[in-house]
């Protein structure tokens, strides 16, 4: 089999490459790597009138034919993509789907060693999560994103017809200013609290009431900790672990972890040892940690004291708030006593790009999948299904997405919240998210810093000794300047 | 002793015809990474899509690096400490069972299905035991706070995984506990690889079990226990899974062993392959040299024990001589 | 749990002191009988104590497995079994991926490695046992050096070489490199040096017997609970090889089962934690029939090693 292929390859090279310069939409660097070419040769290799149907404009491209090789780190994307072939029937190009999770850290090496080594398995779309995402658009893999222009997307056109939230423009723009990766999803942040304990301690479960109280767009933190006083006279925590407040605090930093190579600790983000330590000290949360059985057991209300609220985006909403409080329907659990306000410091918190390479052979099919996921925004668009949970059948989970066109065409009422349309809140609040402040590291930066500000307040070192210690872990793991 | 016996060059060449594909499989698959590591210690290579190579003009840079890394000479220290509190207490575990399930006398009921089970948590990947230990352990809601406070030791619930000592303390215990019944297994397939009328003459004579188990079993056992002790260095020394999984290394890097260091180094970020490397290079000297004072000591005792066994009783001398 | 190992541990001592007053009184006593009784007592608690814990993990992952993910995410660990068991197997099934593929391929890898390990490991201790080479202390001690390299970071160029001759989703790549095992050569040789009587291999010489049919025919026989203990090790090893086949295998028709697990864990925003312990239990039933079947060479008893004179 090995040496038929390598056969086919020798054989069809020569008119491959023929076809594929022709077939690439002006953008001369197609062609230009050997391996791309001869395992394009075996890839259309099948179609032997791949040469005279490049025609350069998309429906010409769909009558190619051939294989797009899509590689995710959830079957997400690649349902997605089932769906797009399911609505257009003369796609006629064959997907092949690696997915590799991101547990044990194995879906970056074989997603670089895959784009580097180039060839046949060389993926032609890929996924990046909001964790390691910058590393493909601004960082060290940067150089294999391909422009959506050069994918016969007229980018910025689309981008302000959809009206994309904007922080997830601009980590998907890389540093020659062009925009190379955009999701589908939106998940800036909220305020996700319940209605019952609002009513006793503030006498109103108005979300724009409870904006107000909590300092909603303020931009700073201090009626924020002003309610989580009154809400403590009542006996409640105002959140229910440190962990909760880090998203926002970190992405209302002035500047990210690193700047020209240094390590850099934002004051904003410094403050957070102090907003720790004191939400630590006057007993305002339940002191747990996200995703542990004590933090699941907030969302239910038994916990050891009653929790307000979480922030969150609005997969937090579904994905996790709604199963775990201990109810379907309003009434049971704390299902339908919840409501989203905005936060007062805008944030986002995870999410999913979709990224190009551009050694693809196939711009023109990848440029339509692309463009059908993050940019189209008729109903016929992925979004518009994804907003009203309509991709797999009526009835599924309703969804913030990227573009506000669609979020205000569409309907974001769940009973869960009491009745509230989730998008009225979650529109502005993916506008506030700030998308400027990011590094490649941050993960591991991240997880460094929360280690030293847990030893901080829970009393096992200085707050000097605290940072001390985090400058000389990221010194010590990552190539880094530190001062 | 029996080993050189009379007619043996004569079929030496089978020797490396024996031992061919192994070096075969070793040179395809194995030797090219070795070479490479050992290597690329000495250059510049890192970063997700590497340059071209060079070799740094002080080619130990990387190593000297490394060494005066506090958070390495840290992991350093944890590496010795867990392994060592988790090693003494399995080997000695291990080698009472052994002594139980091995006796002849005893012929101990259930001992089959004590050793299959015994030998479970090695079946159960790192990944689930830690899970499972830090739901057992969780703050502020786990089984074992409830238990404590509802028994009163505790009045509240305690967070015990953010001492360091408590970490360090579970992460040798989950080894221990992980790896007794492997070494277990070890230790019984050494003493059923003993000729039984050694037990036997043994028994005739009328030896305790004390003595049986001193002066037989563990003589005969020597190589097999120089192998346990030689692996077990090795792999405690190189113990990744559980402190990469269980905490990722915390808190405060009370659990970061050099495995987990080398593995940051070249994964979380900065892809530094080449200290990486270097940090690998160091702990190979390290185990190798940790490793030749084991076979050092254990070769002497060999012929030692061999000699003090003679002495329990003549029958047993004879047949021995004969194996 | 830090506890329990102290009660043990005491009990342990107390049992030794027990042992010593039996080798004083010896077999005469007429006490012995009772003591006896009270020490095989005292093993067997203490043997029942550690079976319970070894037993616990597996008894939380299959309760887990009959759990819905919300009741897990509440109380992650519980005794009682729940009645979710059809929902994970559906969830586990309805993904991208087939897990009688996933169990088909690990069945592969596993087998085939575990075979060439101990025979190859077999083969090659018996070459440094039995025969005198000029090269074989060399070639012993380099094979105790190989060992004790980290495996970290030699695995990048192992990655680079599989990719660079474009080998990855071929399960051959996780196979065939189980040839040379040295960890497992260097077991086979410490076991196979005091054991290996070379009378025998001698009167099988004079019979005409070659050296390849000695090996195969009377050698092996007699490694039977080294063979069973080190396959039961390296199947165990090669099974929960998570890194290596995740990395090397991107085609889904070629995923392991502990692939589908970690891509099921890997979905962060909605995990289906039932379903995962679905996949984890299905994935350790086969090894523990594997297990079972291997360990009656060392269940079996004293017989089975032992070289007959």
């Amino acid at each position: 089999m090995k040496v038929f292929k390598r056969a086919m390859a020798i054989a069809l090279s020569a008119c491959m490459v023929a076809s594929m310069t022709a077939g690439c939409t002006g953008s001369g660097d197609t062609g230009t790597p050997s391996t791309g070419t001869e395992t394009g040769g075996t890839e259309t290799g099948g179609d032997t009138t791949g040469g005279d149907t490049t025609g350069g404009d998309t429906t010409g491209g769909s009558a190619e034919g051939g294989t797009i090789n899509v590689w995710a780190f959830t079957d997400e994307v690649p349902g997605m993509i089932e769906k797009f072939k399911e609505a257009h029937p003369d796609f006629n190009y064959e997907i092949n789907t690696t997915i590799i999770a991101t547990t044990e850290g194995a879906y970056q090496p074989a997603l670089d060693q895959a784009l580097a080594a180039g060839g046949a398995d060389a993926p032609d779309i890929y996924c990046a999560e909001a964790a390691f995402v910058l590393k493909y658009t601004k960082g060290d893999m940067a150089s294999f994103a391909c422009p959506y222009d050069d994918l016969g997307i007229d980018t910025q056109a689309k981008i302000d017809e959809a009206q994309i939230a904007q922080y997830t423009v601009d980590i998907g723009t890389n540093p020659d200013g062009k925009v190379v990766g955009l999701g589908y999803q939106a998940t800036g942040g909220a305020f996700i609290y319940r209605r019952s304990i609002a009513k006793e301690v503030f006498g109103t479960d108005d979300p724009d009431e409870i904006a107000k109280i909590i300092g909603s767009g303020s931009q700073n933190w201090d009626k924020f900790y002003e309610a989580a006083a009154t809400l403590k006279d009542s006996g409640y925590g105002i959140v229910s672990g440190d962990g909760d407040i880090w998203h926002a605090i970190e992405n209302s930093s002035d500047q990210g972890w690193i700047v020209d190579g240094k390590l850099v600790i934002d004051p904003k983000r410094e403050a957070f040892l102090d907003y720790s330590m004191e939400l630590m000290e006057n007993d305002y949360h339940n002191d747990t940690q996200d995703w542990s059985d004590a933090w699941f057991a907030d969302m239910k209300g038994e916990g050891s004291k009653g929790i307000f609220g979480f922030f969150g985006p609005a997969w937090l909403i579904n994905y996790t708030l709604a199963p775990n409080c201990g109810g379907t329907a309003v009434g049971e659990g704390t299902y339908g006593d919840w409501a989203v306000c905005a936060p007062p410091v805008g944030f986002f918190w995870g999410g999913t790009w979709v990224i190009a390479n551009k050694d693809s052979a196939k711009k023109e099919a990848v440029g339509q999948i692309i463009e059908w996921i993050t940019l189209d925004c008729t109903e016929d668009g992925l979004q518009y299904k994804w907003a009203n949970g309509t991709l797999n059948g009526e009835g599924g989970t309703k969804d913030c997405v990227a573009s506000a066109t669609v979020m205000a065409m569409s309907d974001g009422t769940l009973d869960f919240l009491g009745g509230q349309n989730m998008f009225d809140v979650f529109g502005e609040a993916n506008s506030y998210a700030n998308g400027k402040n990011l590094t490649q590291y941050d993960e591991t930066i991240n997880q460094y810093w929360r280690d030293q500000v847990r030893q901080y307040t829970s009393g096992q070192k200085t707050r000097d000794q605290a940072i001390a210690d985090f400058k000389q872990n990221v010194a010590a793991n990552l190539d880094v300047t530190v001062e | 002793m029996r080993k050189k016996k009379t007619g043996m060059v004569k079929y030496g060449k089978y020797g490396y015809i024996f031992s061919l594909p192994f070096a075969i499989a070793f040179l395809v698959f194995q030797l090219y990474p070795i070479l490479f590591t050992a290597f690329i210690g000495f250059t510049d290579l890192k970063g997700v899509v590497p340059g071209e190579i060079h070799v740094l003009e002080n080619p130990f840079e990387n190593f000297q690096q490394v060494l005066t890394n506090p958070v390495f000479q840290g992991a350093l220290g944890n590496t010795f400490l867990i392994w060592l509190c988790n090693f003494i207490p399995q080997l000695s575990l291990a080698l009472l069972l052994t002594a139980w399930f091995t006796d002849r006398r005893w012929k101990l009921k259930g001992q089959g299905i004590y050793k299959v089970l015994i030998y479970m948590p090695n079946i159960i990947t790192a990944a689930t035991i830690a899970i499972l230990f830090k739901s057992l352990f969780d703050y502020p809601v786990s089984p074992v706070n409830d238990i404590l406070v509802k028994v009163g030791i505790l009045k509240e619930a305690h967070n015990f995984l953010i001492s360091k000592g408590m970490a360090r303390g579970l992460v040798a215990f989950i080894q221990f506990w992980m790896w007794y019944g492997y070494t277990m297994l070890i230790l019984i397939s050494g003493v059923l690889g003993i000729n039984p009328e050694i037990f036997e003459a043994a028994e005739v004579d009328g030896a305790s079990r004390w003595q049986v188990f001193w002066q037989i079993t563990i003589p005969n056992i020597k190589t097999i226990l120089l192998f346990t002790l030689v692996t077990s260095l090795i792999g405690g020394l190189n113990m990744f899974d559980i402190p990469k999984l269980f905490l990722l290394g915390g808190p405060d890097n009370a659990t970061l062993t050099t495995s987990v260091f080398i593995y940051n180094q070249a994964f979380s970020g900065s892809y530094l392959y080449n200290r990486a490397a270097a940090a690998s290079m160091i702990m190979f000297f390290i185990i190798m040299f940790f490793s030749s004072i084991l076979f050092l000591l254990l070769r002497e005792k060999d012929t030692d024990g061999k000699a003090k066994y003679t002495g329990v009783s003549k029958k047993s001398e004879k047949k021995g001589g004969e194996a | 749990m830090a506890d329990e190992v102290k009660e043990q541990n005491t009990e342990k001592t107390e049992l030794a002191e027990g042992k010593k007053a039996i080798r004083v009184n010896v077999v005469a006593d007429k006490n012995a009988g009772a003591k006896n009784f009270i020490v095989k007592f005292g093993i067997h608690t203490v043997c029942i104590l550690l079976a319970l814990l070894s037993i616990f993990p597996f008894w939380i992952m299959i309760v887990n497995s009959t759990r819905s993910t919300v009741q897990i995410q509440e109380h992650a660990l519980s005794l009682i079994p729940s009645t979710y068991v059809i929902q994970n197997f559906q969830i586990l099934t309805g993904k991208s991926f087939n897990p009688a593929v996933g169990l088909l391929n690990s069945l592969i890898i596993s087998t085939g490695s575990t075979l060439l390990t101990v025979y190859f490991s077999s083969l090659t201790a018996y070459a440094l046992v039995a025969y005198d080479w000029k090269l074989k202390n060399a070639f012993f001690k380099f094979i105790i050096g190989v060992m004790m390299i980290p495996a970290q970071v030699t695995m990048i160029g192992f990655y680079q070489a599989v990719y660079a001759v474009g080998m990855t989703n071929k399960l051959s790549m996780l196979i065939l490199p189980a040839i040379a095992a040295p960890a497992t050569v260097f077991f086979m040789r410490q076991y196979l040096y005091p054991t290996l009587s070379m009378e025998i291999v001698q009167a099988a010489r004079i019979d005409g017997a070659g050296e390849f049919r000695i090996f195969n025919t009377i050698v092996l026989p007699m490694m039977k609970p080294a063979i069973a203990t080190q396959a039961i090790f390296c199947f165990v090893n090669s099974w929960n090889n998570l890194f290596t086949p995740l990395v090397l295998l991107t085609d889904s028709k070629k995923y392991t089962m502990p692939i589908m697990v970690s891509l099921l864990r890997g979905d962060i925003y909605k995990t289906e934690y039932g379903s995962v312990y679905m996949g984890l239990t299905l994935t350790v039933l086969p090894l523990i029939i594997i297990y079972l079947i291997l360990s009656k060479y060392i269940i079996a008893g004293v017989a089975l090693g032992g070289v007959k004179s």
